[in-house]
């Protein structure tokens, strides 16, 4: 390698000249005392490695020795270990020993248990001290009983002994099972709870876990049922004393699921204590429970549906319903139904008043609820239950499924869910007539902006579905947000609409039909004009009616949204998703609010505006645009094309500014504005001008855009642009000017061009003054 | 995140056992759970499909059939895009109560709502409607129909598809009619345009007489 570079580097050395070559001298005897001293290092190092190889030598004769002695060591661990291993062998023997000696311990130490129970149950039973009996016979079923028949295969010399006891034992625990029937039995004859619970605690002692349950059960709902009819009978009565007629009924409901809670939280930690062992004793006390208690609420309901007349106001309110969807057929469902309740409501017998169903909602939500929270507790029961007794999170799991199967199951499930029927069914009767009755009673009051109409449905349909909330029920609140929406859909909107729809009324177009107007209603005997401003105040009402709902609906919406989270913490998230359709549902009945507005707007624009700006506007045809100066100071001197428009044009929009909401107001500026730009547009392509009149021109259209940049908060500059750049254009001095203004670069102040460049040369003929073959030679 | 360009309202309706649960778990989870409890007042699922190259959302809501869920049920007509109203081919009082289920949806749904009828259960031997008599049925009262089964998947998807596409149909008809609309107006804006270029190039050949009907046709051909 050193070769190689020492021939690259007299390879790379130019040695075309001497000078080079000495200065390829200079660095070859360079790289030659580099090299020199580098060989004189390695050299020095010499005698050190030599030192070092010998006394690895040296150490390899040590090594020797400690490979030796490490070889020793080996051989005494292998020792060690060997003796180690006998040695735990022998520990495990005598552990098995110890074990063996233990069971067999445990073994007689269960026959002299055996031997005395055997013994001691039957003094216990005959002594009446079932404890005691049953104390004996629980240590005898603990015992294993295939070990005991082992033990007197065993022990052959005393089979009789052993056999004997365990015959005993078991006709004992015969005996003893009958018994504590018979007397438990006696004790629920003779009405002692003590006894009745005395003898509770005993059944899982003789291994009969699910009889006692069974059997305290029938005693605890044999006591409920005869609780309940009592207080059933006089239900009125209490109610009447605690002044809650109106809810005698929930509040009996209530009753009775709170008996039913009451007896599983009692009983609770009996049976955990006393049943442990047998993990689904509570739900099968809860199973047991859960029939007596749909018999007691189907009395309840029966009661109560007899009391408060609910099939009689089912099928008035399904009759209602059919009356009103015949009306439907013929296309005027809300105007028939409203005609039909401007009727006086008490003289149609048939018809229900939602007031007196209003307190039956209530009850009924009431009653609901208690059901929901009655299920809601005995999950929770169950569920501390499951994990005291269980370990595994999957018989916990097993445990709560097998309950709601049993919810799903039982009639008072059934009952809810006929319940939730009915609130739904009166709901909806309630909420559809009472925004039928508000709309019917819409009041306006001189002043306001808005009728009562807005605040008093909203405030309806706020009630109701918070009414729907206090269910407790995901689905009912559901059903009740549709139920609103459509109400909002149909009958409100379609009543705001139908003012809208008949258009805003137009003052007269000129003298002769308003005088022969007059002339006509005098004739008979009723003045015209009056009737026309109560159709218009009407319009204009109704349309910030519907401006201001499609407000009100957005707060609805998210104060509902909130009310939700807050009643139901835990949903699921299919049950959000259920929510948050319905609740999008009122987002499309705002969009539905707002295309009523659009419309209503689009009415004022071809009833109101239209008809009056277009004189106005024509006006300007009336105005000679080709000016001397004379003529133009004249003409300014006097009124103006501009300050005669504005004027009218703020008679116009005063007329509407305190009437409308500021919404609705920036609305109708915004399509004055469009609409004024466009006619004047049209106006100004009809008419010629010189330079004078041009600059009258400009001036108008920019006094015109002042005072519509003023007479709104927003902004309607932009639909002035094209009609300024007009303007402009006819303000030229020169033709040739335009070239100037035209490229965006020149002029930044200036919005971009909204004229195209063949409307700019049309526009550019108006101007009599400019030669076609100038407008024809621009560059645009 | 949520890509699609349509979001469709499906509700199903039907008497009490006559499989709509299935028919929506077969469609949106591909099962099908026999021993199906009694679905309590309304089921909600979703499921994005692709029809003609289009994501399309579709809501499906499960209602209950029996009795007492009729007024949570009836709630969510309004807002169906479509109804699909199941009867079990098998058993005769299911197709005997549509006439009471239609008067229903004339009652609650919105008038222009797709109606599809749908007989289930076409894996079982003991028909008691024959398929002509279902179609009929669906023919007088101005339905699509179909038969499908539940268990087998048969149809199933075809079902739900074939709504999709429909009622895409119908909404793009919907915004066609108006893009017509918008045509239409840019149409006649075009031959207002056209107005002033021809009042245009008069003037300009009265203005100026010589080369004036050439000036003008040159002005209309930059337009």
């Amino acid at each position: 390698m050193a070769d190689l570079k020492v021939s690259d580097m007299v390879n790379s050395l130019d040695l075309s000249t001497t000078e080079k070559v000495d200065e390829g001298l200079l660095r070859i005897a360079e790289k030659e005392a580099e090299i020199d001293a580098r060989l004189e290092s390695v050299l020095s190092k010499q005698c050190h490695i030599e030192a070092r190889l010998s006394s690895i030598g040296r150490a390899m004769a040590t090594l020797v020795i400690v490979e030796n002695d490490s070889n020793k060591l080996n051989q005494q661990i292998v020792n060690t270990a060997q003796l180690a291993e006998s040695v735990s062998a022998k520990v495990r023997r005598l552990d098995l020993a110890r074990c063996r000696a233990s069971e067999c311990q445990q073994r007689v130490h269960d026959l002299i248990d055996l031997q005395l129970c055997s013994q001691g149950v039957v003094k216990a039973i005959s002594d009446e001290d079932y404890e005691k009996g049953a104390g004996h016979i629980a240590r005898f079923l603990a015992m294993d009983q295939q070990l005991l028949k082992r033990t007197a295969d065993d022990v052959q010399g005393s089979i009789t002994s052993v056999s004997d006891a365990v015959k005993t034992l078991e006709d004992a625990t015969e005996k003893m099972k009958d018994l504590i029937s018979k007397r438990f039995d006696e004790a629920v004859q003779s009405d002692d709870l003590a006894s009745v619970e005395r003898f509770f605690k005993i059944f899982p002692l003789v291994g009969c876990h699910r009889i006692g349950i069974e059997k305290f059960c029938g005693y605890i709902c044999q006591k409920l049922s005869a609780k309940s009819q009592k207080e059933l009978r006089n239900t009125q009565d209490i109610a009447k004393a605690e002044r809650r007629m109106h809810l005698a009924y929930a509040d009996r409901l209530t009753a009775v699921l709170e008996n039913f809670a009451r007896v599983v939280e009692v009983n609770q930690p009996i049976i955990e204590a006393f049943y442990g062992q047998e993990s689904n004793s509570l739900l099968d006390m809860v199973t047991i429970l859960q029939r007596e208690c749909d018999l007691e609420v189907k009395n309840l309901l029966l009661e109560f549906n007899k009391h408060r007349q609910i099939q009689y106001r089912i099928k008035q309110v399904n009759e209602s319903a059919q009356r009103s969807s015949g009306a439907g057929s013929n296309n005027s469902s809300s105007m028939q139904s409203l005609g039909h309740y401007r009727k006086p409501s008490g003289g149609s017998i048939d018809k229900l008043n939602p007031k007196d169903i209003d307190a039956i909602i209530a009850e009924i939500t009431v009653m609901h609820s208690r059901i929901e929270l009655y299920f809601r507790f005995m999950r929770r029961r169950l569920q501390v239950n499951a994990e005291t007794c269980l370990q595994e999170a999957d018989a916990q799991k097993k445990i709560l499924n097998e309950y709601e199967k049993i919810v799903n199951r039982c009639d008072l499930s059934r009952q809810m869910q006929e319940i939730l029927s009915t609130y739904l069914l009166f709901e909806r009767y309630f909420m559809e007539e009472s925004v039928l009755k508000a709309i019917g009673l819409d009041t306006y009051e001189a002043g306001q902006q808005c009728s009562s109409i807005v605040d008093d449905v909203f405030f309806i349909l706020r009630k109701s579905i918070r009414r729907a909330l206090t269910t407790q029920s995901i689905n009912g609140t559901c059903a009740v947000i549709n139920n609103v929406a459509a109400c909002l859909d149909g009958d409100f909107v379609a009543a705001l609409k139908a003012p809208l729809k008949s258009g805003y009324p137009s003052g007269y177009i000129d003298l002769a039909q308003a005088y022969n107007a007059i002339q006509t209603s005098l004739q008979q005997g009723k003045l015209h004009s009056s009737d026309a401003d109560r159709v218009r105040a009407n319009f204009i009402v109704q349309l910030n009616n519907a401006d201001m709902s499609t407000e009100y609906i957005e707060t609805l919406w998210q104060a509902m949204e909130q009310e939700i989270a807050g009643t139901f913490p835990s949903m699921s998230a299919v049950e959000r998703q259920l929510l948050d359709s319905c609740l999008t549902e009122l987002k499309n009945v705002r969009d539905a609010l707002k295309a009523t507005v659009d419309f209503g707007i689009q009415q004022l624009r071809s009833s109101a505006i239209r008809p009056r700006l277009n004189p106005w506007v024509d006006e300007f045809l009336n105005y000679s645009h080709h000016l001397t100066e004379e003529e133009l100071a004249t003409y300014e001197a006097g009124e103006t094309f501009v300050q005669y428009f504005i004027v009218q044009l703020d008679g116009l929009l005063n007329s509407f500014k305190n009437a409308l909401s500021p919404r609705n107001y920036d609305a109708l500026v915004s399509i004055l504005a469009t609409e004024v730009t466009n006619r004047l547009e049209r106006a100004i392509k009809k008419s010629t001008f010189n330079r004078l009149g041009g600059l009258v021109l400009d001036q108008e259209v920019r006094a015109l855009g002042t005072y519509l940049t003023g007479a709104t908060s927003w902004s309607v500059r932009d639909k002035m642009t094209r009609l300024s750049q007009i303007a402009t254009l006819l303000n030229l001095d020169k033709v040739a000017e335009l070239n100037e203004y035209w490229n965006p670069e020149n002029n930044s102040d200036m919005p971009s061009w909204r004229l195209t460049s063949n409307e700019a040369r049309t526009i550019l003929t108006l101007r009599s003054d400019f030669r076609m073959e100038d407008i024809k030679r621009l560059q645009l | 995140m949520e890509d699609y360009k349509f979001l469709f309202k499906i509700v199903l309706v039907g008497n009490a056992g006559v499989g709509k649960t299935c028919l929506v778990r077969r469609f949106t989870q591909g099962l099908f759970p026999p021993g199906q409890g009694a679905t309590i007042g309304v089921d909600f699922m979703i499921k994005t499909v692709e029809v003609e190259g289009e994501k399309i959302k579709l809501q499906i809501w499960d209602t209950a059939g029996q009795e007492r869920f009729r007024s949570i049920t009836q709630s969510y007509y309004r807002s169906a895009h479509a109804l699909i109203l199941v009867y079990d081919i098998s058993c005769q009082p299911t197709f005997d109560c549509l006439p009471d289920w239609l008067r229903e949806i004339q009652e609650y749904a919105n008038s222009k709502v797709l109606k599809i009828l749908v007989g289930n259960k076409t894996d079982r031997d003991d028909r008691e409607i024959p398929t002509q008599i279902g179609e009929e049925f669906a023919k007088q009262h101005d339905m699509y129909f179909l038969e499908t089964s539940a268990k087998e998947a048969e149809n199933v998807e075809r079902l739900f598809y074939e709504i999709a596409a429909e009622l895409i149909s119908q909404a793009r008809s919907k915004d066609g009619s108006s893009a017509a609309a918008a045509a239409a107006a840019a149409r006649q804006a075009d031959t207002g345009s056209s107005i002033g270029l021809s009042s245009l190039s008069a003037k300009a050949a009265q203005s100026n007489c010589c080369g004036g009907s050439g000036s003008g046709s040159s002005t209309s051909q930059a337009g």
